[in-house]
């Protein structure tokens, strides 16, 4: 696989940082991670860059993750790229709730790194 | 139909707090802990810097998960969540142990069903220093539990201060 451009979306620090972890143990040779602090971040990066997967959290201050997927699908921002949402969040409802915002794929925190690895290749595969 | 208050005892059981705490610490830290009686360590840390995080609980559970340990469990959470090392208990630790409050929050309530789908999760609050107490209104029930990692402890408490 090529570069991949990965966006991360979490108002925590370190949990942008085990995701990135988890991403570069995934095997993924050539890999650039941009990061946003909150969903408002993420639109703003993705006005200027071009990204593979966003990864996302749901539960947010000012705009939550699933706001956030709204956004960039009404935007037409990323068109066509996965998003795929983080979160402690686990119910049936949340996850329904991702799926129709427009988010691909859903992690439930806690996580290993493999579980990312496998969805994260999983939809970069099928893209 | 049974209301959450008829699942007291369910939502009430101590082993749902055993089992979330197992499964953070292992899964994300990769790390294992396990019950610690003897809560007077964390007494004899009165005084001494220590973290606490609240993440609160809203909907048909109102209430509080709360998080306490000391600086230098606080330190070892971090570095075992980032693989970074630290002296003190920087914006970094803090941040580290506030998502850990959360996970624990958030898998404590997916142990009942009716919590996972009904219950939100507020955004973590860390505090840190050496000298306070935190006192908080729990009419209904309160979990606390001690546990063992790496030669440190952290308590992890459930507050309950409403179910509908």
């Amino acid at each position: 696989m090529s570069e991949v451009r990965a966006l991360i979306v979490d108002d925590s620090s370190v949990m942008r940082k085990i995701v990135e972890r988890s991403l570069r143990q995934a095997g993924l040779e050539s890999l650039v991670i941009f990061e946003a602090g909150s969903g408002i971040d993420g639109l703003e990066v993705l006005r200027s860059k071009t990204v593979d997967i966003i990864l996302s959290d749901i539960n947010m201050p000012l705009m939550d993750g699933l706001e956030f997927v709204r956004q960039i699908r009404s935007q037409r921002l990323a068109e066509g790229v996965p998003v795929v949402m983080i979160t402690t969040e686990s119910s049936e409802e949340h996850v329904k709730q991702a799926i129709e915002a427009g988010a691909m794929g859903y992690i439930r925190k806690p996580f290993t790194a493999d579980q990312v690895k496998r969805r994260v290749l999983s939809l970069l595969t099928a893209a | 139909m049974l209301t959450l208050r008829d699942s007291l005892k369910v939502v009430a059981d101590p082993r749902n707090l055993d089992e979330s705490a197992r499964e953070v610490f292992e899964t994300m830290l990769g790390v294992p802990c396990s019950n610690q009686s003897d809560r007077a360590l964390c007494d004899a840390d009165q005084g001494m810097e220590s973290v606490t995080a609240v993440v609160g609980f809203g909907g048909i559970l109102s209430g509080a998960c709360v998080f306490r340990c000391n600086a230098l469990a606080a330190r070892r959470i971090a570095e075992c969540m980032t693989g970074m090392e630290f002296s003190a208990v920087d914006d970094i630790v803090k941040d580290g142990i506030g998502e850990i409050c959360n996970m624990l929050a958030g898998t404590w309530k997916s142990k009942v069903p009716d919590l996972a789908a009904n219950c939100g999760l507020s955004v973590p609050a860390v505090i840190t220093g050496s000298d306070y107490r935190l006192h908080v209104q729990a009419p209904e029930f309160t979990v606390c539990r001690t546990y063992s990692f790496n030669n440190t402890y952290f308590e992890m408490t459930i507050i309950c201060d409403g179910l509908h």
